[in-house]
């Protein structure tokens, strides 16, 4: 699993502002619950659309099997 | 990137650690940490008053009234605790009106702040095995810092 990068920009009167890239769903929560146990208080949180693409991909099989004859 | 926060520090800190923080803003912004602590103030200088929010000095052998002095050109800058246990900035000097004092003592306090944030979130990070990947200063003095985790 690819770990999470933080793109972190402290203004010179003490804001922070983090982009959180490469995790997504709960992995992105957590990291950003972490962000505000660390700095204080949290004053935005906006969710982009890599947040709610899945985590991990999901392959199918699928096999058919043709019969012949009454059964 | 999933998602953007934004975040207000709240500075709870011991007098130690919030006097590294005025240390690092003092060298970022051409101040000296004046040696002689207990000279007194010049009552003829204009002064400016900033008040460093949201921060809580915790109680950890501390004097009342110590404080930090800083000194640059005709300018004097000190930080301190004060009964309430806020964090108060004043800006003192000649020459210079009271606008631009307050204006400097607002610049002070900000970056004191801003060098408490990025020592500690630096070291919560690191601990959490984060890794620092680039760190630059820019030219709107923000720091901006690229971390994996």
């Amino acid at each position: 699993m690819d770990r999470p990068e933080l793109e972190i920009t402290i203004s010179k009167n003490g804001q922070v502002m983090v982009e959180i890239k490469g995790a997504k769903g709960p992995r992105c929560l957590k990291v950003a619950d972490l962000l505000q146990e660390i700095v204080g208080r949290e004053v935005q949180r906006r969710l982009t659309r890599e947040y709610y693409e899945p985590d991990r991909q999901v392959r199918i099989d699928t096999e058919v099997q043709q019969r012949h004859g009454p059964h | 990137m999933s998602a953007v926060v934004v975040l207000t520090p709240i500075v709870i800190a011991s007098w130690p650690a919030l006097t590294a923080a005025v240390a690092g803003a003092a060298a970022a912004m051409g101040f000296a940490v004046r040696a002689d602590q207990t000279r007194a103030a010049d009552k003829a200088a204009a002064s400016a008053e900033a008040e460093i929010e949201e921060a809580e000095v915790v109680a950890e052998a501390l004097q009342p009234g110590q404080a930090v002095a800083l000194q640059r050109d005709n300018v004097t800058i000190e930080i301190r605790q004060d009964a309430g246990g806020r964090c108060r900035v004043c800006a003192r000097g000649t020459g210079h009106s009271k606008r631009e004092l307050q204006a400097l003592a607002d610049d002070v306090a900000g970056r004191v702040v801003q060098q408490f944030v990025y020592h500690k979130l630096l070291t919560e990070l690191q601990n959490r095995n984060g890794e620092v990947l680039h760190q630059e200063r820019l030219a709107d003095d923000s720091v901006r810092v690229h971390v994996r985790l």
